[in-house]
């Protein structure tokens, strides 16, 4: 069952169309990616999500009914433009936050204490913010974020200004947040970071939905009939006319073929074992990145 | 929520009535330890050409005479130079003094305004007296003495019982006064308080986290009413600090000094026990109460009016800095309101204290010149029923502009634009 359903969503700025019919389908306990170009529409489509702002026309369902204001409690926001109180102390900060989404104060308090200890910042709770780093603030913001345990996470870029180990530590913490229950929409240009943990993806483009699917379906869909050859010791693969081409690519451990229209993978390896000793062979599936501005450009 | 925090707010809170009874008090001190520390005496050389009137000037503690015999009389400037530093100034008397009624001083520096007046009145009585002895009638000086009359009128006012109580219309329009640059300067920082805070908010972006939680017009209502409750609470502590002062400080007889300071200053005040009494008997006659409670409805509707539009039009721009344009305009609302407050003192009762009372954006200035004079009733409800349902219209009007606001970032908004968001 679907946790959010979009539906036909329009919104119009001044002129401007952000959004033009976007449907957006996140099952229960998902991690989903909203990816798309800068200004294709992601931030407003988050924003009407949360309420921020208003559709002109569409729906959007939370567990198959219409959404309501009560329900923005139940959703945990991280916006792409971090902001916090830069005055006021770590911990005042963070129960403010907390019981602006509802959560009774000693609740507050005992939750503020263990995610504090889950990300190291138990010493600076009597802190104020402006005297945090950078990365420090980003995790007193993801904790402000999470804390009320919320059924939905929307995360916009919620990678950047991470080191790769804090963002390792972020990618543990979302996983176990979808393990426990909560679905999580993320948007994001970060194509590495979709790949490692979103199962399914939408994709906007000028204003509207140019792909979606499950990660895997989409690479498979997407595939360009490429693979890498590993031959034994330092014999070249060459190309064949009318079964395989060499792609030239240093990024790949091997020899890249593409295979020919119209010939299989099959003669492919028979020919390849017939000229060298074949040692393995792997399909390559196109990244994500790859599909990202392939669609972006193609949809140009 | 962060403003209350603040060490100096706080400080300022409890100072603020001391520094307002201080500042009442620093001219008075001033002038004392002026008069007191000033022992230096003026030395006036006197060239008397009537041969009559030299001594007229009488030699006190700040001023000694001399008068001039012979040659030097002839030449005042190089007997000035002569005596380079020995005195300040010559003063010559011609001989037609009393038709001419005029005497000439010289000096190099400008001479200040007290030794001025006290030449001129020692010439003047000298003169008159001159004058009156020159009808030759020995009973004409003690004629003129019994025609002498200071009149006063003594104002009182009944209150509901009939009873008769002394008011001052003096009194009245300084309280008025006082009431009117409180609200004035309330509404304005406070204003500009909200609207800090808004832009604050924005510039730091947390307004997205914030408005995913509550609706914009909760976020802009609750610091609208918490900033105004501040407000409040910050002016009953004055109150009550400034009623503690005051007491104390009649207690301890500071109070006697400042009834005898008009004397001080040289000005001839009789009955200063009795100004006093009256003064404080006018104290008395005003209903604090009804004017209090007066004061804080309409600090709450002008509150309510102009930290909305600021809160609104806060929300339009990105930095502090860029506010201005925006400010601008609800200032000098707010300045024409005061000016016409000062400018309705004198008439607080005449056509242009009542309309500038009534409309809106000037009535919670003007109001408090007017309150202490017993403004009729009607007019009191017509001008607080204005004053709310614009507040109303002017917040919904903000709460619009403030929800397409504080998600803009970028460029400058034109006011054209903010006022199309409106709709």
């Amino acid at each position: 069952m679907n946790f959010i359903d979009v539906n036909g969503v329009v919104k119009q700025y001044d002129g401007h169309l952000a959004l033009d019919h976007v449907g957006l389908h996140v099952p229960q306990g998902a991690i989903y990616g909203l990816l798309g170009p800068n200004g294709a529409g992601k931030t407003s489509l988050i924003r009407i999500i949360n309420r921020i702002t208003r559709a002109d026309s569409g729906t959007v369902l939370l567990n198959g009914r219409e959404m309501v204001q009560d329900d923005i409690a139940n959703i945990g926001y991280l916006p792409e433009e971090r902001g916090l109180y830069k005055k006021i102390k770590v911990a005042d900060e963070i129960v403010y936050l907390a019981r602006l989404k509802g959560m009774p104060k000693p609740l507050a308090v005992s939750e503020m204490e263990k995610w504090l200890e889950r990300f190291d910042l138990t010493e600076w709770r009597n802190r104020k913010v402006e005297e945090l780093s950078k990365g420090m603030q980003q995790k007193v913001q993801f904790i402000t974020t999470v804390i009320h345990r919320p059924q939905l996470l929307i995360f916009d870029e919620p990678f950047s200004g991470f080191d790769p180990v804090n963002a390792e530590q972020l990618k543990r913490e979302i996983i176990q947040l979808r393990d426990e229950g909560s679905t999580i929409l993320f948007s994001t240009h970060n194509m590495a970071s979709v790949e490692e943990i979103c199962e399914q993806i939408t994709l906007i483009n000028h204003s509207r939905v140019v792909l979606e699917g499950k990660v895997a379906d989409i690479k498979r869909q997407h595939k360009k009939n490429l693979f890498v050859v590993n031959v034994a010791g330092e014999e070249k693969v060459e190309p064949k006319e009318g079964l395989f081409e060499v792609v030239p690519n240093d990024d790949v451990n091997g020899t890249l073929i593409k295979l020919a229209t119209g010939a299989t993978l099959r003669d492919a390896i028979a020919h390849l074992n017939e000229h060298h000793t074949l040692t393995g062979i792997t399909e390559k599936l196109p990244s994500m990145h790859e599909i990202f501005i392939e669609t972006v450009q193609g949809n140009a | 929520m962060t403003i209350v925090g603040k060490k100096s707010f706080i400080i300022m809170t409890i100072l603020m009535p001391f520094l307002l009874i201080l500042l009442l008090f620093v001219p008075i001190l001033m002038k004392y330890i002026n008069d007191k520390t000033d022992s230096s005496q003026m030395r006036i050389a006197v060239v008397d050409r009537s041969r009559n009137y030299g001594g007229a000037f009488k030699d006190n503690g700040r001023y000694r005479f001399e008068l001039l015999q012979g040659d030097s009389m002839d030449k005042p400037f190089d007997t000035y130079k002569k005596a380079s530093g020995r005195i300040d100034a010559i003063m010559v008397i011609p001989e037609d003094v009393l038709e001419r009624q005029q005497v000439d001083l010289f000096s190099e520096k400008t001479l200040d305004e007290s030794t001025m007046m006290y030449l001129n009145q020692c010439l003047t009585d000298t003169l008159s007296k001159a004058k009156i002895a020159s009808f030759h009638d020995p009973e004409l000086s003690d004629k003129i003495a019994q025609s002498q009359v200071n009149a006063t009128i003594k104002s009182k006012k009944w209150n509901e019982n009939g009873e008769e109580q002394e008011q001052s219309a003096t009194i009245a329009s300084i309280i008025g006064l006082v009431l009117a640059f409180l609200t004035y300067t309330f509404v304005l920082s406070y204003g500009a308080m909200i609207m800090n805070s808004v832009v604050e908010e924005k510039t730091n972006r947390i307004v997205e986290v914030i408005v995913s939680s509550c609706r914009p017009m909760e976020l802009m209502m609750g610091k609208i009413i918490g900033v105004g409750l501040v407000g409040l609470t910050q002016f009953a502590i004055w109150v009550v600090l400034m009623g503690i002062a005051m007491g104390v400080m009649g207690f301890i007889g500071v109070g006697g000094d400042v009834s005898s300071s008009p004397e001080a200053m040289g000005m001839n005040m009789p009955e200063t026990e009795s100004t006093v009494a009256s003064m404080m008997s006018a104290f008395a006659s005003i209903n604090w109460l009804s004017l209090l409670g007066n004061f804080v409805i309409y600090f709450i509707g002008g509150y309510l009016l102009y930290s909305s539009l600021f809160a609104g039009f806060g929300s339009a721009v990105d930095q502090a800095s860029d506010s201005s344009q925006f400010t601008m305009p609800i200032i000098l609302i707010m300045m024409v309101a005061l000016y016409a407050g000062i400018g309705c003192m004198s008439n607080p009762n005449g056509p242009m204290a009542v309309w500038c009372s009534i409309i809106p954006f000037t009535s919670p200035v003007v109001m408090m010149v007017r309150l202490p004079f017993d403004v009729p009733w009607w007019q009191l409800l017509l001008s607080i029923v204005l004053l709310f349902a614009t507040a109303l219209l002017c917040i919904w009007i903000s709460a619009r502009i403030y929800r397409t606001g504080i998600l803009l970032y970028g460029k400058k908004r034109s006011f054209k634009e903010v006022l199309k968001w409106i709709k």
